[in-house]
């Protein structure tokens, strides 16, 4: 029994040191099975296209807004375009009226400075009316007279009036805040007008686009209607203020086509600002801008902008945005000092085919800084690689606990094996562990029952030895001779003694040593031959 | 002043923002008054009414309101009692509701000064023998006033009583305020005009009889908006007002002489006491996460750091808030100011900063009607007296011209008034 212990004790002692454990093998299969679901989950990921998703959502996200700033401009100029045109028609009839009325015409108004202030001061309701009316943040008219013509600079020097909102982005004011910016102070008294902080009594036009720019066209193009003849100048700052203005302006035309002038509307830079300033959140820096588009890039130095961080800030000269067009990805934008914006820009038609002015091309653009963009996409893809490597963790941590959890019943039932309270062991609720205690259980019992038996024929066999000792020297002559198989008339002849003495001697061997036939005594002796011992 | 704000709000968006991870965007512009609307309204909430922003410059008054629906961030959760030791003590006092939570952050404040054209009254001045110490009492600006209209007067010698006016205050209650306690004594009582004091009816004739005979500018408007067309000499108005003073006057024929400007510090009534109006307003932040409030404060520190608020105060002619800032670093800097007139309104500040104690406007409900109702009255009876008086002048002498067009007139002003 003891031998059999040993041998099992050597065999388990044997597997530890040259075999994998069993809780190893299964932590490694599990190790394997989700290291292969989460390979099969990036392969999905990668073939669904969701780590280039951060890529095409900011361009939809891009690209709307865009859609939504080119709307909204082309809606907002077009209209406004209209308006100036329904400004000017109004407004040249009304001059009309009134020069005709004072038998006046827009030469003589020069010498007739009264007379000039008393049209102007007349023309603010319409005026005023006219900047109500839409959304701009001033409204102008200015008329080719001057208050006074013997001043050194008066040929640039021209009459009008020029209201600005200050308050633009306020839609419906029941009180707008209405500053003079051009024109007879007193016409600011009559009306409860303040004077803007730059005012000036009279118009600079020496560099003017606003004013000779639809002047010459008007007078060049005398077939062309009003709605033709608007235009839209780049952004500038007027003489003597310092906020940027977009105007766009029509001629003053009587019915007999003399030209008055011209009158228009303005939209200053905070307007443009708080009027197109992107609504996309995903992008702080999203700016919006619109630029006249040359061939080479956006003009950034007559651009507008919109946004809390615009193109306007990357370089001190600002002059020429370039920018290379790509299909299916961000169009990038750049200047020579490597200020690189993503984004899209599309055309924006801002004049009738007709117009003189058509050939300029305006674009609106979308830019957001390039490292936003790429900070988004690495921002997603890393929550992603974030996850999975959770799940990854997650699956690693519960193998180890499943493998653990798994083997312990086992390795308890191991235990018991070791053990040898085998029969009183407690079931592991393993079907095959417990069969295995139960078979290893029998398999005991069978082997201490057969060396019980073993050790009961050894006791025999002891003392049949023991009683072997106590026969004569004849008589175990003749024992020696029986277990060697000879026949009584062999031993009586082999002696020299007689058949009788012989048979008397068989007796007292018998009697001795307890057997009752000559076979059951040849049997001891074999029991004795095969266990090794031996007779004396 | 927008100008300015926008470009430090790029910088700011461009700089510490960038760092931060936060944008600023300017989602209105508006003046006082539509502030105040717009505010209140969205306070309300009001259909159509603005979403309320994160930052907001607001005037006491709609603080108030703000403060009291609970929509107002206290400032001191955001700043550290050293970092609030670092700004002028009477401009965080009157941010303060009820003595207590600070919850407008000043950005914005100015006094009032006096600011003269130079350029004609340096003329009128060598004929009058009138100079600029005279203009310190509002005494002295009336009787300099009486002779710039005869001055003024004596040009058209075939024109009679065409004299020019010499000044015009840019608010008349402030005038009245301010007057009453620089003579030891209160506009108001119990929230109403003290009528009986003999100060406020002091101060009251300061006005209206100048007025009445043509020295001093009747006119509902900013008083830059006279001295842009020659229309006066001088006027006392907000610090913040200078930028509307225009480098030349612009006569009806559009002809221009240049305008120098010179800034005194506020006049006193003669045996007042030195005192100015503290006004201006500041910037609020509205509740709404921790991390955008902190972030929206992080805006107000950067903001009003001592050379930003120096960038900030030359461009604007508002005042410098931290003490740093009207300092040292003023001496320091104020040689870079580039806007000569700004230079001079800091030189001024810091002279009154030293020298006056300065009044903050009472606060209640219908301060502002009063205000306005107050103004409204006494310029229409000083035109109204005006008129009476230019038309007496033609049979009587203007000594009983004044007096037979002027006379009872504060007892029926103060019942019109009261109404």
């Amino acid at each position: 029994m003891n031998r059999l212990r040993e041998k099992v004790l050597c065999k388990i002692y044997k597997s530890e040191h040259n075999s994998v454990t069993l809780r190893f093998r299964l932590l490694i299969f599990l190790l394997m099975l989700v290291l292969t679901m989460a390979a099969g989950i990036i392969a999905i990921l990668i073939f669904t296209g969701v780590f280039s998703a951060g890529i095409t959502e900011s361009k939809d996200r891009v690209q709307s807004a865009l859609r939504h700033s080119q709307e909204e401009i082309s809606s907002q100029y077009g209209q406004l375009s209209l308006s100036v045109v329904e400004f000017s028609e109004v407004l040249s009839q009304s001059l009309e009226d009134k020069l005709t009325g004072r038998k006046l015409t827009i030469e003589s108004l020069s010498d007739e400075p009264e007379q000039l202030e008393e049209i102007i001061a007349e023309s603010y309701d319409t005026t005023f009316y006219s900047l109500q009316k839409s959304k701009c943040s001033g409204a102008f008219f200015i008329l080719n007279a001057t208050v006074n013509p013997a001043l050194k600079n008066a040929s640039n020097s021209k009459a009008g009036l020029y209201i600005k909102n200050m308050e633009p982005n306020i839609i419906s004011s029941s009180t707008p805040t209405i500053t003079i910016l051009t024109g007879f102070p007193q016409i600011g008294r009559d009306n409860s007008l303040n004077l803007h902080a730059q005012w000036s009594l009279e118009f600079d036009i020496s560099e003017a686009e606003y004013y000779n720019q639809p002047m010459e066209a008007a007078m060049k193009h005398s077939d062309l209607s009003l709605s033709k003849l608007y235009y839209w100048s780049n952004p500038c700052i007027l003489p003597g203020t310092s906020e940027e203005v977009m105007l766009c302006s029509v001629p003053l035309i009587d019915s007999h086509h003399n030209i008055y002038g011209v009158c228009g509307f303005e939209i200053s830079a905070m307007l443009f600002k708080l009027s197109y300033m992107p609504t996309d959140k995903s992008y702080n820096r999203m700016s919006c801008m619109l630029s006249p588009l040359s061939g080479k890039g956006l003009l950034l130095h007559r651009s507008m902008f919109a946004g809390g961080y615009s193109a306007k800030n990357i370089s001190e000269d600002y002059s020429l945005l370039k920018f290379r067009k790509k299909s299916n990805s961000f169009t990038t934008y750049y200047t020579d000092s490597d200020n690189i914006f993503l984004g899209f820009h599309e055309e924006v038609q801002l004049y009738p085919k007709d117009s003189p002015f058509y050939v300029e091309d305006w674009a609106t653009a979308i830019l957001v800084p390039k490292e936003d963009i790429v900070d988004s996409i690495l921002n997603l893809n890393i929550v992603i690689a974030c996850l999975l490597s959770l799940l990854v963790t997650g699956g690693i941590i519960i193998s180890i606990f499943f493998s653990k959890k798994y083997l312990k019943p086992i390795s308890a039932g191991f235990e018991i094996i070791k053990s040898a309270e085998t029969e009183e062991a407690p079931k592991t609720n393993i079907q095959e562990m417990d069969d295995l205690i139960h078979y290893l259980s029998e398999y005991k019992r069978e082997q201490l029952k057969k060396a019980e038996q073993e050790r009961y024929q050894l006791t025999m066999l002891e003392d049949f030895v023991e009683k072997t000792k106590t026969l004569t020297p004849a008589e175990y002559s003749v024992f020696s001779l029986y277990i060697k198989g000879r026949s009584v008339q062999e031993i009586a002849g082999q002696l020299f003694i007689s058949v009788n003495t012989v048979k008397t001697h068989n007796k007292h061997i018998f009697s001795k040593l307890g057997v009752a036939s000559k076979e059951e005594l040849i049997l001891y002796n074999n029991m004795l031959q095969e266990i090794g011992l031996k007779l004396k | 002043m927008k100008d300015t704000m926008d470009e430090m709000i790029e910088e700011f968006n461009g700089t510490v923002g960038l760092e931060k991870g936060v944008i600023i965007n300017v989602t209105s512009i508006s003046g006082s008054s539509t502030l105040h609307d717009k505010l209140t309204m969205a306070a309300n909430g009001d259909p159509g009414a603005p979403q309320l922003p994160d930052i907001t410059t607001a005037y006491p008054k709609t603080a108030v309101a703000l403060v009291e629906k609970g929509l107002l961030v206290n400032l001191e959760e955001q700043f550290s009692k050293k970092e609030l030791s670092k700004y002028i003590p009477r401009f965080i006092d009157e941010g303060r509701y009820a003595g207590g939570s600070l919850y407008v952050f000043p950005t914005a404040k100015s006094t009032e000064v006096l600011f003269i054209n130079s350029s004609i009254f340096d003329q009128f001045s060598e004929d009058a023998g009138v100079t600029y110490d005279d203009l310190s009492t509002f005494e002295g600006i009336r009787n300099a006033a009486a002779l710039y209209y005869e001055w003024t007067d004596q040009k058209t010698p075939d024109i009679p009583n065409d004299g020019k006016t010499f000044y015009v205050p840019d608010s008349l209650f402030n005038l009245s305020l301010i007057g009453c306690e620089q003579l030891g004594s209160r506009l108001l009582k119990d929230k109403v005009i003290d009528y009986d004091n003999p100060d406020v009816r002091k101060v009251w004739e300061s006005y209206y009889l100048p007025a009445v005979q043509g020295y001093t500018a009747i006119f509902d408007g900013y008083a830059s908006d006279l001295a842009k067309t020659g229309d006066i000499v001088c006027s006392t108005g907000s610090t913040a007002g200078v930028l509307f003073f225009s480098p030349t006057v612009t006569y009806a024929d559009n002809t221009t002489e240049e305008a120098r400007l010179t800034i005194l510090p506020y006049p006193i009534y003669e045996g007042g006491k030195k005192i100015a109006l503290q006004r201006g307003a500041g910037m609020c932040v509205i509740k709404s996460d921790t991390k955008r409030e902190k972030l929206a404060a992080l805006f107000l520190k950067w903001f009003t750091r001592p050379e930003n608020n120096l960038r900030f105060v030359s461009s604007t002619g508002y005042l410098p808030v931290t003490e740093e800032a009207f300092g040292d670093i003023m001496l320091q800097e104020i040689d870079t100011v580039s806007d000569d007139n700004i230079k001079k309104l800091l030189t001024v500040a810091r002279q009154m900063q030293t020298e006056y104690e300065f009044y903050i406007s009472p606060l209640f409900d219908g301060v502002d009607v009063l205000q306005s109702n107050y103004e409204e009255t006494l310029r229409s009876f000083a035109q109204s007296s005006k008129d009476s008086y230019q038309s007496l002048l033609q049979e009587e002498s203007p000594q009983m011209a004044l007096s037979d067009s002027t006379g009872g007139k504060y007892n029926e002003f103060r019942k019109v008034a009261i109404k």
